[in-house]
């Protein structure tokens, strides 16, 4: 059940109605009610995975109470150590397993050891790097007594579980979401208004932008051999804009629906595109992994303290195991390795926290620096994603070598009927929305705002691509 | 929350009317164009006068020179559309019959497409935006799982088919972007492809007694069309060649002209021929049946 389907359409105005008509007595009825919608729309996706989630759950809402009720050390690692042991074991055996078992095959026979690996024929439960994340974090948080284990297994239940973040985030964390769990919501007129808005504009970013960029990416990328140099970059900028609308409006619609549940998830997209550098790129892109990546990796592996060498150490480790996070490929390594070569620049120089503040452009000098700054990030960017999308590594040198060697930029005629060019008008006019909106979550709300939101609806219903219909990028992770 | 049900209610209103704007305005786009392509052409035509008109899929609009029929004197289309079904091709004729088009003889490529009564999405697609103006069209598709949606919901022809109808080819059409489908008088002749796969299996594929060959029989009777019904050639490298006899064991009356030209020089792909072989072809084609007569 993806969010821009048609049964979606129906199930969120039924469980809107429900929540707030009929459940809407207590806390508990709402939370009770959430979860059960929760686990509703994940076995729709597959029923036998429910088990899973289910088991995922209770095990972090126990070993959470034990650790806290554990009053010696060695208990309380014990108990710690289980509920890592367990999560990470699920994610390993879903999603790691294989990768490692073909890898391992394939080098004992590069050193003339023939060998057949041993596969298992599973398929990966989606949502479940989300909501082991999610897990991990909230255990992590009572073993440093960060927080306290929640009692109420409802209450943590909905924390793991809430639909709109369940299979593709964003990752909350229980410091943030739970307190507002604990309380009863009441209908706010003013947030549902925003949520609605902010689910209009991430519709917008998936069908118009995302799934019309992906004709064209996939296009150039599965017939990259003929391609000439111009359609070979349009290419790697349409999958830049392709994953950024696909994730980005996904968490738009997630966020905007919570709210009108009357509960706030953690924002993830910061206009990412608009970044001065790498280091700003990645406070913008997917914030609730990085900072997830940041809270619970870099900073216990030392962060920035310590000797330069364990510095760079440390962001290698970071980028790579984030890498390694979106999938089993050497791809997700790669792409990961090529970000930390990226930002080591700044942290040696130290001006990765010279960006802080969002980009402005006015009519002088230091404009036309933070321009071409804002330009060669997002070039940079591209390049690394063409890691991220290529099938292997050397398809990937392959396509970079191809853009340098073939020096032809004429506009090509692709393999779905269109020329590479055409859809550079359409990208343009999303750029210049989302710079004129970087200072709020979504360009429709202010001024006009129904002029605005029809002109959406317009794009939606005109210019959206439905009949080649795209699944959310994200899920496979 | 009442405030929140009346906007929500007002955005539902406005989704509505824009749907209805759009789809008015799309409709008349298609309603106005002729030029573009095959199905355009005969609905928005009036009466046409035809020795032979020429219905089938990409093995008719390949395989059948207009020229050299025109060079016989006889007044050609080739109505033959790549992708299409029989189910494209039986409402493309009723069109012609219901604009009282004069056609002495259709010669209807019966081969391949025998064998399923399914719509071709890409070919069935061009027919939909007339739906609300044609009821011959609307009775067509009134069978098919999704006619409920098409037809009722507004623009959701052109959302569903948004690669073949949408904005893109709407905005084409509104602009009169050109189109060789009609060049050629219909006909789309194939190069020599080096690198072409001159091999095929077609034993998955059973002949039946199919519906809309039926109603292409139907409509050129109570019209007096001439109907000649032909099976065209395949390359010699072809598994389950016996598809042509089955075909033959339910229509006795289309002609196997399956084996006519046979070499892999005349081919572009396996199942279609190159400019040399449709003209052999399309020469054969007339001595059997034109030039006896």
């Amino acid at each position: 059940m993806f969010f821009n389907s048609l049964t979606f359409a129906i199930f969120l105005p039924i469980v809107f109605l429900l929540y707030w008509f009929v459940f809407s007595k207590t806390k508990t009825a709402q939370n009770a009610f959430l979860v059960v919608v929760s686990y509703y729309f994940y076995s729709c996706w597959d029923w036998r995975f429910l088990f899973l989630l289910m088991f995922s759950t209770l095990l972090c809402y126990f070993t959470g109470i034990q650790i806290e009720k554990s009053t010696g050390e060695r208990q309380r690692k014990f108990w710690f150590w289980l509920s890592i042991i367990f999560n990470l074991g699920f994610l390993a055996i879903f999603k790691y397993y294989n990768f490692f078992a073909f890898s391992f095959s394939e080098a004992l026979s590069n050193i003339g050891i023939p060998s057949s690996p041993l596969l298992l024929n599973v398929i990966l439960p989606v949502g479940i790097s989300f909501y082991t994340f999610h897990g991990l974090s909230y255990v992590i948080d009572i073993y440093y007594k960060r927080i306290q284990s929640e009692k109420n297994v409802i209450d943590y239940a909905l924390f793991v579980s809430y639909f709109p973040l369940l299979v593709a985030g964003p990752i909350e964390r229980a410091t943030h979401l739970l307190p507002q769990v604990k309380l009863k919501r009441s209908f706010d007129f003013q947030k549902a208004k925003e949520g609605i808005y902010q689910i209009i504009w991430g519709l917008v970013k998936k069908v118009v932008i995302a799934d019309t960029c992906a004709t064209y990416a996939n296009a150039i990328f599965d017939n990259y051999t003929s391609m000439n140099s111009l359609s070979l970059i349009l290419g790697a900028v349409y999958f830049a804009f392709q994953i950024y609308g696909d994730f980005s409006g996904y968490s738009d619609m997630a966020l905007g629906m919570s709210k009108l549940f009357g509960l706030d998830l953690l924002r993830n997209f910061n206009y990412p595109y608009f970044s001065r550098d790498i280091a700003e790129f990645w406070r913008r892109w997917h914030i609730s992994l990085s900072s997830w990546f940041r809270d619970y990796l870099y900073i216990p592996l030392g962060g920035s303290r310590g000797s330069k060498l364990k510095q760079v150490r440390n962001v290698f480790i970071i980028f790579v195991v984030s890498g390694f996070w979106h999938g089993a490929n050497w791809t997700f390594l790669a792409w990961g390795f090529i970000n930390a070569l990226y930002f080591l620049p700044s942290l040696l120089l130290g001006t990765n926290r010279n960006n802080m503040e969002t980009a402005e452009l006015h009519w002088d000098f230091n404009s036309i620096k933070v321009f071409f700054s804002i330009l060669a990030t997002f070039s940079i960017t591209c390049l690394a994603w063409i890691f991220f999308r290529a099938k292997s590594i050397n398809i990937a040198f392959d396509y970079i070598e191809q853009i340098f060697t073939n020096r032809i930029f004429a506009s090509q005629y692709l393999q779905n009927q269109r020329y590479s060019c055409e859809l550079l008008l359409l990208v343009l006019a999303f750029v210049l929305v989302e710079w004129n909106s970087r200072y709020k979550i979504e360009p429709i709300s202010g001024k006009y705002s129904w002029l605005k939101m029809t002109l959406c609806f317009l794009a939606i219903i005109a210019l959206g691509t439905y009949a080649d219909y795209k699944e959310f990028i994200y899920f496979q992770f | 929350m009442k405030k929140f049900i009346t906007l929500v209610a007002k955005i539902l209103l406005a989704i509505l009317v824009l749907l209805v704007v759009l789809d008015w305005g799309y409709t008349n786009v298609y309603l106005r164009s002729s030029t573009r392509g095959k199905v355009e052409n005969v609905f928005n035509s009036k009466a046409e006068n035809y020795d032979v008109v020429i219905l089938g899929s990409s093995r008719a609009n390949n395989h059948f020179v207009p020229e050299i029929f025109e060079k016989k004197g006889l007044k050609t289309f080739n109505y033959g559309m790549s992708g299409a079904h029989l189910f494209e091709a039986s409402l493309l004729l009723k069109l012609m019959a219901e604009r009282n088009y004069k056609i002495k003889t259709v010669i209807l490529e019966a081969d391949l497409g025998l064998c399923n009564e399914k719509e071709s999405e890409a070919i069935a697609a061009k027919f939909l935006p007339y739906i609300h103006h044609s009821d011959i069209i609307k009775e067509h598709f009134s069978k098919q799982e999704n006619f409920n949606e098409l037809y009722y919901i507004p623009f959701y022809r052109y959302i569903d088919f948004d690669a073949l109808i949408g904005f893109r080819e709407m905005y084409n059409t509104a602009a009169g972007a050109p189109t060789n489908i009609l060049h050629n008088l219909g006909y789309h002749p194939l190069t020599s492809n080096k690198r072409a796969n001159m091999k095929n299996d077609i034993r998955a594929l059973k002949p039946i007694r199919n519906k809309y060959y039926e109603e292409i029989k139907q409509i050129c009777k109570q019209n007096n069309y001439n109907l000649i019904s032909v099976m065209t050639p395949m390359c010699t490298n072809v598994k389950g060649l016996d598809y042509f006899e089955k075909a033959n064991k339910i229509y006795s009356e289309i002609y196997n002209l399956e084996n006519v030209v046979q070499g892999d020089q005349y081919f572009s792909s396996c199942g279609h021929m190159n400019d040399a072989g449709a003209r052999m072809f399309t020469s054969i084609v007339i001595a059997k049946f034109f030039e006896t007569k």
